[in-house]
């Protein structure tokens, strides 16, 4: 697997989570993980929508303004919450938290210089890390 | 052999046998550090702003807190907490929602593994000098936590379908401070 390939492999999965916990606006009580609710859900699968095309078409830009719509979420849920109530967004804290995951995420992932095509070359992701020591 | 020989065989050996040899094992250490985020991102749910339960009757977090004075574990914790953690409960409460929302952001995606890590036995020391001699607690959930985070420390655990192990290389090729930071908190 290339470089190139394990970073849009990262990004896809971060998007996938996003629109994966849009489920949890079905569940309540003790395996509710997230409050995903009212406009929440909406952030939820056209961020993580927009995420997986992001990560499937390679496109660092996308994948930072996914990010930065991820952060500018957290954002408003904290100070909804701040507020004293979800607002609009129908979050808790646990939302903000995984917004601020995904966001940093894939800024961080959005940011590394990418080889270009030509240059590229096969590397092992998981091999040579095991092999160092902590 | 002689100590100084052994002591050289064993620095070898710790440079060349890998931490999680097999798919197995890295496919299990993930888990662990998705597992404990969650942990924290779920939890960080009943920390409620502004107040964070400060009221008649007392509850939520501000109610977990006062246990520390109540039910006391250790009393200089007992007297911090008397003194200045209740009486400025909106700066303590806004610190616990923050530094455990960060830890469920951080270690589910596995980015800062190791930093987080440490954080979360933090955290986890503070609980259990609130909680532990409250009622219906059950002491060993907290050194449960403790040993988990220990283990994502000791494992590195954000390398392995995490983060960490995408962006280590980069930041090892890059001089700059805040990539040198990055390569000791992964």
């Amino acid at each position: 697997m290339t470089t190139r390939d394990a970073l849009d492999r990262a990004v896809l999965m971060l998007g996938v989570v996003s629109v994966v916990s849009a489920v949890f606006v079905l569940v309540h009580g003790n395996f509710q993980l997230v409050q995903i609710r009212a406009a929440g859900l909406v952030v939820a699968l056209v961020l993580g929508l927009l995420t997986v095309v992001a990560g499937w078409l390679d496109e660092p830009t996308l994948m930072l303004a996914a990010g930065a719509g991820f952060l500018l979420a957290a954002a408003v849920q904290l100070a909804l919450l701040a507020g004293g109530s979800s607002g609009l967004l129908g979050g808790n804290a646990s939302t903000f938290s995984l917004w601020l995951g995904l966001g940093v995420g894939l800024i961080a992932v959005g940011m590394v210089p990418r080889p270009e095509v030509g240059e590229e070359t096969s590397v092992e992701l998981t091999e040579p890390h095991a092999h160092e020591a902590p | 052999m002689t100590g100084t020989d052994y002591a050289a065989v064993t620095d070898y050996a710790a440079d060349t046998v890998p931490i999680l040899p097999s798919r197995m094992n890295r496919a299990a250490i993930a888990i662990v550090r998705v597992g404990a985020g969650l942990l924290w991102l779920q939890n960080v749910g009943w920390k409620i702003p502004p107040d964070f339960g400060r009221g008649d009757p007392p509850s939520g977090l501000y109610l977990s807190a006062s246990y520390a004075v109540s039910h006391e574990v250790f009393h200089p914790y007992a007297w911090l907490v008397e003194r200045v953690v209740l009486p400025n409960f909106t700066i303590f409460g806004w610190l616990v929602l923050l530094v455990e929302a960060s830890l469920g952001a951080f270690l589910l995606i596995g980015l800062a593994t190791r930093f987080w890590a440490v954080m979360g036995m933090a955290q986890t020391i503070v609980i259990m000098l609130s909680v532990l001699n409250a009622p219906h607690e059950w002491y060993w959930s907290y050194v449960l936590m403790l040993l988990v985070h220990l283990a994502l420390f000791a494992t590195a655990a954000g390398r392995y379908a995490g983060l960490d192990g995408l962006l280590r290389p980069e930041w090892q090729h890059s001089g700059s401070w805040w990539a040198r930071c990055l390569v000791r908190a992964s």
